[in-house]
């Protein structure tokens, strides 16, 4: 009862004095603006993190790369080392526990033509375990198949922007596109991948740019062995998350078995993702630091204009008092406005915080997003600051002597 | 069993009437020097007494005041109101006993400026708990003793100074009091409007409603059935019915 007419009567004040109300909840409203920019930030940039790992192959690929080991002395096995080659994808399929997928890609550049259309473009060589490892599908026709692979066959996949660009509205199933002087036949036109963090460019762009044959024909065709075929780069898929660092080490035990060289590199997205929670949690951290100071600092203005307002209330308490209110419920009654005034600050540091939400959004060309979890926890941290600074000024209106509060003109 | 001998001891000097001081003072520690207000007060005032209590100013008038509504309790000496010995009483306790035995009646009205005459009047009944149906009824109620209850939306400052103090009463009528307490209800007001205002306080004394009126006008005290002068923090005079 008491409690909804403090409510009321606080509506009431932040009407009648709306500027100084105002000037009060400045530093709350920046407060909670920036503790719902930060979350949003936060959350945003994760949950576009995570869907691009997801729509990508997910976070149980691993990314292994030649690295040059930087050494003038070598043994005769690392100088023997060509880095990556498909021996290794042979070893790594036959030796690793933990890996249940190995993905291979040589890359080369080739001169294509169909008809009158020729370009100069970027061969991938592939394995079928591409398609799953990427979460990479063909459209129509097939992928490259075990078959392809096994028999070195002259057949090709191509992305969709690729299929376009040779062959405009035909359809290429079946055709043949020549490729450094020999005939391939299109059995496949992928998917079109699709990924936007700014909800502008496809992030995912480059894929659908991709012209696929079997990793051998790409290897035979260059005249090396296929043991010794150079790799340009590989992917393998651990089976367990939960076991992401034996993955890793399995993996790099076998490379470094076969190199007898550390020139290899091992990207695993499950620790990218750790050392990067590790940064966010870094950034969050400075930025609630921020937004609580300027609540803190929010606080203590709604305090000192509290106090203003109180002495300039003094009569009405003392009248209020006079009528039979309790101390209790003068306390109730000042503790609800201040927490109701900032909790006002803090609804409108929503806004403020979708602004700056838009403006990060200019420049980041991802506009973060704010959760109803995010203005939830703003509105309490606002609410906070009013129940914690709204302390003092409530706790002196109950205590003032009636009689001398009835005195004072 | 000596609390029941007691109880038992005070129950007479209650019964005597609405209000029994004996022997009451109030010393304020100011410092160095202590200022004895009140050096001994004794009286009785029945229920339905229109009293007036006059005064020179520093006579212990407003003291005497503040301890008749509970504002302040005794240094020594007993006070037994409507039955109750509200001596020591604790702050919580008697804010109870002037939420529901005491109406107050202040010389600047000291009306709520930013709630309207309704919500004025129903605050002394918000503080009790009181339903929100009831308190409006109630306070309409009230209002329209004063005739005021076509008012009752406008806020305070809509309204006269005789207005505003006719809301004061409606506001110290409203949860039905032992007493009403009035401090010079009509200093701040015109000779004519002063003298409504008093008219006021007769019929409500005509009505029954026990009234104890603090002025230092003697043409208003005359108006009273009774007058206590203090002097030097003792009655002087009237400490009987006329």
């Amino acid at each position: 009862m008491i409690l909804f007419e403090s409510i009321i009567d606080g509506i009431r004040d932040i009407k009648d004095h709306f500027g100084r109300t105002m000037l009060q909840l400045l530093g709350v409203i920046l407060g909670a603006g920036s503790i719902v920019a930060t979350f949003s930030l936060s959350v945003t940039g994760k949950g576009q993190a995570m869907e691009y790992y997801r729509i990508s192959g997910g976070i149980q690929k691993i990314y292994i790369d030649d690295k040059p080991t930087g050494k003038v002395t070598q043994n005769a096995k690392a100088l023997a080392s060509k880095g990556l080659t498909y021996h290794d994808v042979v070893a790594l399929r036959r030796d690793a526990k933990e890996i249940d997928l190995v993905s291979p890609v040589s890359n080369q550049s080739m001169l294509i033509r169909y008809r009158t259309v020729e370009h100069e473009r970027s061969i991938m060589g592939i394995s079928p375990a591409y398609s799953p490892m990427n979460d990479f599908h063909a459209a129509r026709g097939r992928f490259i198949s075990d078959n392809d692979v096994a028999s070195a066959a002259r057949v090709v996949v191509l992305g969709s922007e690729r299929a376009a660009e040779f062959f405009g509205s035909e359809d290429p199933l079946g055709k043949t596109i020549t490729m450094n002087g020999s005939g391939y036949e299109v059995v496949g036109v992928m998917e079109e991948k699709y990924f936007s963090f700014d909800k502008k460019h496809n992030n995912m762009r480059w894929m659908n740019r991709q012209i696929y044959i079997p990793i051998t024909t790409l290897v035979t065709r260059k005249g090396e062995a296929l043991e010794q075929g150079k790799i340009s780069f590989m992917h393998v898929r651990m089976r367990d998350i939960k076991r992401a660092d034996q993955a890793v080490d399995e993996t790099k035990h076998i490379l470094q078995r076969e190199h007898g060289v550390e020139d290899f590199e091992v990207f695993s997205r499950v620790a990218n993702l750790k050392r990067n929670e590790q940064n966010n949690k870094m950034y969050d951290m400075t930025f609630m630091i921020c937004g609580l100071i300027s609540l803190i600092v929010g606080g203590i203005v709604v305090m000192n204009i509290q106090l203003a307002s109180f002495n300039e209330r003094v009569r009405e308490v003392g009248t209020r008092k006079a009528i039979g209110a309790t101390p209790a419920q003068i306390f109730v009654q000042f503790l609800t406005e201040s927490i109701l005034v900032s909790v006002f600050g803090g609804f409108l540091g929503l806004f403020v915080g979708q602004a700056f939400c838009a403006g990060m959004g200019l420049l980041l060309r991802a506009t973060p997003q704010m959760s109803p979890d995010t203005a939830v926890k703003a509105l309490i941290f606002a609410a906070g600051t009013g129940l914690v600074f709204g302390m003092y000024p409530a706790i002196r209106a109950s205590r003032l002597n009636a009689i001398e509060a009835l005195r004072t003109e | 069993m000596s609390a029941i001998l007691k109880f038992e001891e005070r129950k007479p000097a209650a019964a005597r009437g609405l209000i029994t001081l004996e022997n009451v003072t109030k010393t304020y520690d100011s410092g160095e020097n202590e200022v004895q207000a009140l050096r001994g007060v004794d009286c009785s005032i029945a229920a339905g007494e229109f009293v007036s209590i006059t005064g020179p100013s520093g006579s212990g008038k407003s003291t005497l005041m503040h301890i008749l509504g509970c504002l302040d309790s005794p240094s020594t000496g007993q006070y037994w109101l409507d039955g109750e010995d509200v001596a020591t009483l604790s702050a919580r306790a008697l804010a109870r006993i002037r939420n529901q035995k005491l109406g107050f009646v202040f010389q600047t009205f000291n009306l709520l400026p930013r709630a309207t005459i309704l919500k004025n009047v129903e605050l002394p009944l918000l503080y009790a708990g009181t339903s929100t149906d009831e308190r409006r009824e109630r306070a309409l109620e009230a209002l329209k003793r004063v005739g005021l209850d076509k008012r009752a939306k406008h806020r305070p400052n809509e309204l006269s100074g005789g207005q505003r103090q006719r809301v004061a009463i409606a506001r110290a009528l409203v949860n039905n009091p032992s007493l009403v307490l009035a401090d010079e209800p009509t200093g701040n007001l015109d000779q004519k409007t002063g003298s409504d205002i008093i008219q006021i306080f007769e019929e409500l004394s005509e009505a029954g409603q026990t009234i104890v009126l603090v002025t230092h006008d003697p043409a208003i005290a005359e108006r009273t059935y009774r007058r206590i002068k203090i002097v030097d923090g003792v009655i002087v005079d009237g400490d009987t019915i006329d």
